[in-house]
């Protein structure tokens, strides 16, 4: 039955069998690329509305609202990829600022105690709940309940006034410290040369091997690099820098997609995202790694929570609240991430991030009601998982494979 | 000649069930044995007993002469003995060399964060696919999209990349198109070729006639015949699986 999938193998290639191997490639290898659409033609529609939608002043804001969002699914994407959910990490998010907020605020240790302290609070919390996950418990049921006991303990953590203001404290300088223009540029045209550099280093190996290495596949990617970045630096440097939230936000993504991609580590997470069976059979590790991404999910939630107050201005009851948990989900879902395991990658969690935020911002830029932003973000998390469902069998007909 | 695997009066029990009952078995250099018995005469019980996945009760087992405690998996596959189980155990969302190596990577230095030497795992992977004949159109294409016989050409040749003396195929042909059977069996033969010592469980009398140089026939947790290559009918094989002529047979006095 399955097998009735690879006809191709033995077959001369026809010219149409060589289109379908390069759309397949296409779609397998760059699975961003439905949702880069996706965020165009979001783009296209808000912008033929109003033309301060693509404004430098209106996308450096759109970022800085999907910061948290980004991080918090950066997190999600970890526990997704080996078969886990999590709904407990948004509220999570709220008690490690409260913790770092509280510490710093109101205790008057240093800012960067405050916020290690903050991280394992996290890394804590998650790795509780990851112990009772390995007991056999589901992860959805732990982390529902995790949520409820989390809505407690965050009025445990915060003092009887339930909020702590950091306005003009050291922790508002987590959101309100920009990079300047000058330095953005250099920070950009490291990580460039980082990137290009490293991956010289990747084709020289493969030379050294004998296997085939073009230097296209050097230069392509890393011309790709330097527009991305400093296109970035340009677009978000207009007003009075690179604000540190986003700069936080790249390093992480920078260390995700290397841990992910390039190591052993990433190689063991998808295999246990793909066969448990199977990679518990080829000696990997199933239990530590399901504990390594609630691990990295805690921490993720943390800085999220902290980097959200500080942006804030403020921790109370209502941090990590509201539409945050879900959206966090949604964003890596949307990016391309399967609920199942195995499949998406780290990416996924800041194109889906940007996909909702810009929904989001665009309903308020027009000044529509909210009504619709919920029928668009829901109906876009639909459609791309359905395009995502399309994609992954090849087929627009229902049911084969 | 000593045997790559002996084993001797081998028994195992669960509760009050006798699964095997003092089976005595040997692989040598080069050859390939087939172990073939109705569904609980006991073949998967001895192939988790060789593959460290169960340990027996009572017997022995020496790997080239030496006596070994096979106690999971990975005493096995050390003691140079690996198993493609019949699900094959490949990772659907990982490429071919992700799956031949899975377990087993080449990577760099803690500091690197153990960063995986693709290049040089790339390599191997072509040289063993390759002392297969085993046939891929790109080495990173997540396994999923591949047929059958290519998947079975993988799995084995993740066995193959700690170059084991012994490989135990578990039921290798079920579930294949007829094409891909016969890629299967020469995979089989190519394995013989490399001087390693093959066993290979299988349901496929067709199958088992054409590739094994011996045969051990398993009924009821106890070994009943053993026929070399060419000294047997199809029709005692038949006779000695089902236990039909059990009263005439010599050989079945076990019982």
């Amino acid at each position: 039955m399955s097998i009735s999938t690879s006809t191709a193998a033995g077959a001369p290639p026809s010219a149409r069998a060589r289109v379908g191997q390069v759309f397949e490639a296409a779609a397998r290898g760059h699975r961003s690329i439905p949702v880069l659409v996706v965020l165009a033609i979001i783009w296209a529609v808000f912008y033929s509305q109003s033309s301060a939608y693509l404004s430098f002043q209106n996308i450096t804001n759109l970022t800085l609202q999907i910061v948290t969002t980004a991080i918090l699914a950066l997190g999600v994407v970890f526990v997704l990829l080996v078969g886990e959910i999590d709904l407990s990490s948004a509220v999570l998010s709220g008690v490690c600022a409260a913790v770092a907020a509280g510490l710093v605020v109101n205790h008057g240790l240093p800012l960067a105690v405050g916020i290690a302290a903050g991280v394992v609070a996290g890394m804590v919390v998650t790795f509780i709940e990851a112990q009772i996950i390995m007991f056999g418990v589901p992860s959805l049921i732990v982390t529902l309940g995790g949520m409820v006991i989390l809505q407690g303990l965050i009025l445990v953590v915060l003092p009887p006034e339930f909020t702590i203001s950091v306005a003009g404290t050291p922790f508002a300088k987590i959101a309100s410290t920009a990079v300047p223009a000058g330095a953005s540029y250099g920070l950009a045209a490291a990580g460039t040369l980082a990137y290009a550099g490293y991956r010289l280093f990747q084709r020289r190996e493969r030379l050294s091997t004998g296997s085939l290495s073009s230097l296209a596949a050097v230069v392509v990617p890393s011309v790709l690099v330097a527009v991305v970045l400093f296109g970035g630096v340009f677009t978000l440097t207009r007003q009075r820098g690179l604000p540190m939230p986003l700069l936080i936000l790249a390093v992480m993504l920078l260390v995700a997609w290397y841990a992910t991609t390039q190591t052993r580590y990433g190689i063991h997470l998808y295999a246990v995202g793909g066969d448990r069976e199977a990679a518990q059979r080829a000696g990997i590790p199933v239990r530590r790694m399901v504990l390594y991404s609630f691990l990295v999910l805690g921490a993720c939630a943390a800085i999220a929570g902290m980097v959200d107050s500080s942006r804030q201005l403020g921790v109370s009851v209502t941090s990590g609240a509201g539409p945050l948990m879900l959206n966090a989900i949604a964003a890596a879902v949307v990016g391309g991430t399967s609920l199942f395991g195995g499949r998406g990658s780290i990416w996924s969690a800041l194109l889906g991030a940007l996909v909702i935020g810009s929904i989001s911002n665009g309903v308020q830029l027009l000044g529509l009601s909210t009504e619709v932003q919920y029928f668009a973000t829901g109906s876009v998390l639909i459609v791309a998982v359905a395009v995502d469902v399309v994609l992954s069998r090849g087929s627009l007909l229902p049911g084969r494979r | 000649m000593t045997a790559l695997l002996e084993l001797t009066k081998v028994s195992k029990h669960f509760g009050g069930v006798r699964a095997l009952h003092e089976v005595d078995m040997s692989v040598h250099e080069g050859e390939v044995v087939a172990l073939v018995g109705d569904n609980g005469a006991g073949k998967s019980t001895l192939v988790k007993i060789v593959s460290g996945v169960e340990s027996p009760d009572g017997g022995e087992i020496r790997v080239r002469g030496e006596a070994r405690r096979l106690e999971s998996p990975r005493a096995a596959a050390e003691a140079g003995i690996r198993t493609v189980f019949q699900d094959l155990s490949l990772c659907d969302n990982l490429d071919a060399v992700q799956n031949l190596f899975l377990g087993q990577e080449r990577y760099g230095p803690v500091w690197s964060g153990r960063r995986v030497r693709r290049h040089v795992m790339e390599e191997q992977a072509q040289r063993v696919l390759g002392s297969l004949s085993v046939k891929l159109r790109a080495l990173n294409t997540p396994v999923v999209a591949l047929s059958g016989g290519q998947r079975q050409g993988i799995a084995i040749g993740r066995a193959l990349i700690s170059d084991p003396a012994v490989v135990l195929l578990d039921e290798p042909t079920a579930a294949l198109g007829v094409s891909q059977r016969r890629e299967v069996l020469d995979l089989i033969h190519r394995l013989r070729e490399q001087g390693r010592g093959v066993v290979v469980i299988s349901h496929d009398m067709k199958d088992v006639r054409q590739v094994a140089d011996r045969i051990v026939v398993l009924r009821l947790g106890a070994k009943v015949a053993e026929f070399q290559r060419g000294e047997y009918t199809p029709s005692d094989l038949v006779s000695a699986i089902t236990g039909a002529h059990e009263s005439t047979d010599d050989e079945g006095g076990d019982l």
